[in-house]
C-alpha cells in the first residue's frame, strides 16, 4: 500500500506487557530494519520514536517514546506504520524496490498496452511481475529479466515488456 | 523412503519430448507443462517452463542449482499478497 511518497513498513498489533510496550508486525525484507527508519508516522501524520527492545512471536515488543502506559498502547492496536520513499536506501542498477514497481504501465515494443504491475513475486526462481491486463480482472506472470522486460523507466512510469512465444 | 537410484530421476516423457524440441528450434519459448511431478534435469538448464499451478502457467526459468528439485516447488498453488515495504526485486 502506497500513500503518496510514504510507504507501509508494519504496524502495531497491540500492547506488550503492562508497562506500556507495543506489539510490532513489521513488514520490511528484514524485519529488524523498521527500526531504522524511525520516526515512523500512522496514516493520519502522528509521529512514533520507535525503539525496538527484544523479538517476540509473530514480531517485535518495541518501546514507543509517545507511549508510557497499557492504555495508550491498546488504543493503538491496528495503527499502520509509514516511513517516508526517500529514507529507503539507494539501490544498484537492476535493483528496484516493489514499491517502485508496483503501478508502472506496461507495454510491448510496439507500445501496445499489456497493463499493469499489480505485485512482484518470487517462488524461488526468478522475480515475477504480475500484470493486471487492461479491462479485464485477469493477471498474468512476467519473468523480471532482461531479456523479458529489457526497460524499467521509473520517471515515465512504465515498463516496456518483449514477451517470449506463449507468456501472454 | 527415498527413490531407489537404479531407478532414475523421474519425469514424464511429454516434458522431454517438449523440451527437446525447444532446445532444437532455438527459440526461447515458454514450454507449457501441467507435470509438477518431474524432476528438474540438467539438460533443462536455460530453458523456460510455464509450469502449471491449477490455475495458471507460471513460468520458471531454470538455472542449475534447481537441477534434482521438482517443477511443482518453484509453482505455488496459494498467492499471498504481503505489503511491498523494502522489499527489492533484482532483474537478471
Amino acid at each position: 500500500m502506497m500513500q503518496d511518497d510514504r510507504i507501509v513498513v508494519g504496524a502495531i498489533s497491540g500492547a506488550y506487557g503492562v508497562r506500556g510496550e507495543v506489539r510490532i508486525k513489521s513488514f520490511c525484507a528484514n524485519p529488524e530494519d523498521i527500526e531504522t527508519y524511525s520516526p515512523l508516522t500512522d496514516s493520519e501524520g502522528r509521529s512514533y520514536d520507535l525503539a525496538i527492545l527484544r523479538p517476540i512471536k509473530n514480531g517485535f515488543s518495541a518501546r514507543i517514546a509517545q507511549i508510557a502506559t497499557k492504555e495508550d498502547a491498546d488504543a493503538l492496536k491496528g495503527v499502520e506504520l509509514f516511513a517516508l520513499r526517500t529514507q529507503l536506501p539507494a539501490l544498484p542498477d537492476d535493483e528496484f524496490y516493489h514499491t517502485d514497481l508496483i503501478g508502472l504501465e506496461a507495454v510491448d515494443t510496439g507500445g501496445e498496452a499489456l497493463g499493469s504491475v499489480k505485485a512482484v513475486h518470487n517462488h524461488g526462481a526468478d522475480d515475477l511481475l504480475e500484470l493486471l491486463r487492461p479491462g479485464s480482472s485477469a493477471t498474468v506472470l512476467v519473468p523480471f529479466t532482461r531479456a523479458v522486460v529489457p526497460t524499467v523507466d521509473l520517471e515515465a512510469r512504465r515498463i516496456v515488456i518483449d514477451p517470449p512465444e506463449g507468456l501472454l | 523412503m527415498s527413490r531407489s537410484v537404479w531407478k532414475g530421476p523421474f519425469v514424464d516423457s511429454y516434458v522431454l519430448k517438449k523440451a527437446e524440441a525447444a532446445r532444437e528450434s532455438g527459440r526461447n519459448d515458454v514450454i507449457k507443462i501441467w507435470s509438477r511431478r518431474s524432476t528438474i534435469l540438467p539438460q533443462f538448464v536455460g530453458l523456460t517452463f510455464g509450469v502449471y499451478n491449477g490455475q495458471k502457467h507460471i513460468p520458471v526459468n531454470i538455472t542449475e542449482d534447481m537441477i534434482g528439485q521438482k517443477f511443482g516447488e518453484y509453482s505455488p498453488t496459494r498467492t499471498y499478497y504481503g505489503h511491498a515495504a523494502d522489499k527489492k526485486a533484482k532483474r537478471k
